[in-house]
């Protein structure tokens, strides 16, 4: 059996920071576009009326288009960041790119586009033709959309924990990523496991507007990528400089 | 460690002086937090309708959450003596203390299916009233934390004696698993009191 330790040649990492960028970049595009202009960030409670949601959407069908396209076209953009992540993973566990680990790192990131992709074409299709469409139909494909945002999450579950069991496996005296960063993505991980119970609840902590199932979901998720990217962009200056 | 220290005090690990490994105690600290906020949600829910949550109380089987935190109180005083003799070099004491976490903790998911199993088959679930709903889901989510602290004493039993594996690192991975194991139980008790004992009105 042939392993591979700690790599002592210097990889090329010209798009290395670019592509990492891309993570907070995909951030706040999302939040701007899907959250504030999408009504997804807080979203409609799922007790509001099929008659509020649906009129919200005739009145505002512009700027839904205009959220969701400019969401789907950045969508990518998360799995670009996932990609340079998993370069500074292969580096922080001193493995080729064809490792297990890696290639999930790498798979949970390009999953998660797909199933950020797939929803928003919904909130999209709502306010296609708003006016034609019964109020049943509107709020339909609103609920559809959230429940699949919300149940993909083992998606990118399997992306944080990949990079968790990754990068504690670093064997520097001062690991590449440190070693509560990864704690905290492996958390993140796990708390996605309320999203299990959102399909129960219209209204109260679980629902898909709660504080739980929302807020502190969104928010820790959201939080993580920026964190990351700062350690992964330091990591990476680490690497060129052949530590 | 060699046998002319294996009765000395341990040394802290990686210039830290707490024991086990400080990204694990981070998992921990963060798990607490989103518990604290469950606790809170709970706590918010209960002032809006008093009278539906004393009620509820009512209906929980006492025995069944006395038992379980017996259950993981002795389970865990198992665990911090194999902590102990880990911190001594005592690696087969220390795998029988796991052991006796093992079978001493295990009790805890046989108690819990019956206890669930006897609410569901007097129609209480999930959706009953808010009461039941956070009973459910804050058992349940606890119940998943015990599963995965029988896998990692399953590992830990495993790695205790395992020579290929460096003492200094046996240490670590006990006492962290030690350290995940008490906040099992910790947390086992304040749900306890706020479910079972706690009046609402």
């Amino acid at each position: 059996m042939m392993t591979v330790t700690q790599e002592t040649t210097i990889p090329d990492t010209r798009y290395w920071r670019f592509c990492a960028w891309m993570g907070p970049l995909f951030v706040a595009v999302f939040y701007v576009c899907w959250g504030l202009l999408g009504h997804n960030f807080p979203p409609f409670p799922p007790e509001t009326p099929a008659a509020e949601v649906a009129g919200w959407f005739r009145e505002n069908a512009n700027g839904v288009r205009l959220g969701m396209v400019i969401a789907m076209t950045f969508a990518p953009a998360y799995g670009v960041w996932g990609y340079a992540l998993a370069k500074v993973l292969e580096r922080s566990m001193g493995v080729g790119s064809d490792n297990l680990i890696v290639q999930l790192a790498r798979l949970g990131a390009a999953w998660t586009t797909i199933t950020i992709l797939v929803p928003t074409s919904f909130w999209l299709t709502a306010a296609f033709r708003p006016e034609t469409l019964p109020d049943w139909m509107i709020e339909m494909l609103y609920d559809m959309a959230w429940l699949l945002i919300d149940l993909a999450y083992a998606v990118t579950s399997v992306q944080l924990f990949a990079l968790g069991i990754g990068f504690l496996a670093d064997k520097r005296s001062k690991p590449l990523i440190p070693k509560w960063l990864a704690w905290y993505g492996i958390w993140v991980g796990f708390m996605f496991v309320l999203e299990c119970v959102m399909p129960y609840f219209r209204n109260g902590a679980f629902a898909r507007s709660g504080i739980l199932n929302f807020w502190i979901e969104f928010i820790i998720w959201m939080a993580w990528v920026p964190v990351l990217t700062i350690y992964a962009i330091k990591a990476t200056g680490r690497i060129e400089r052949g530590e | 460690m060699t046998a002319d220290t294996a009765n000395a005090p341990r040394q802290p690990h990686e210039g830290h002086d707490i024991p086990g490994d400080s990204g694990v105690w981070f998992f921990i600290i963060a798990d607490m937090c989103a518990f604290a906020v469950f606790f809170l949600v709970f706590m918010a829910g209960r002032a809006q309708a008093p009278q539906v949550y004393e009620t509820s109380r009512t209906m929980l089987d006492l025995r069944f959450g006395l038992a379980n935190t017996l259950i993981l109180l002795t389970s865990g005083a198992f665990m911090a003596q194999a902590a102990r003799e880990a911190q001594k070099a005592q690696w087969q004491r220390a795998r029988l203390m796991m052991i006796a976490t093992l079978v001493t903790g295990l009790p805890f998911g046989v108690s819990k299916a019956m206890e669930w199993q006897a609410k569901l088959a007097h129609g209480v679930g999930l959706t009953t009233n808010e009461f039941f709903t956070y009973y459910f889901i804050f058992t349940g989510v606890h119940f998943l934390h015990f599963v995965i602290g029988i896998v990692v004493l399953l590992v830990l039993i495993g790695m205790a004696e395992k020579p290929g594996v460096a003492e200094d690192k046996r240490l670590r991975w006990i006492e962290s698993g030690g350290a995940y194991w008490h906040m099992v139980d910790l947390l086992w008790i304040v749900l306890f009191a706020m479910l079972y004992l706690m009046r609402a009105a």
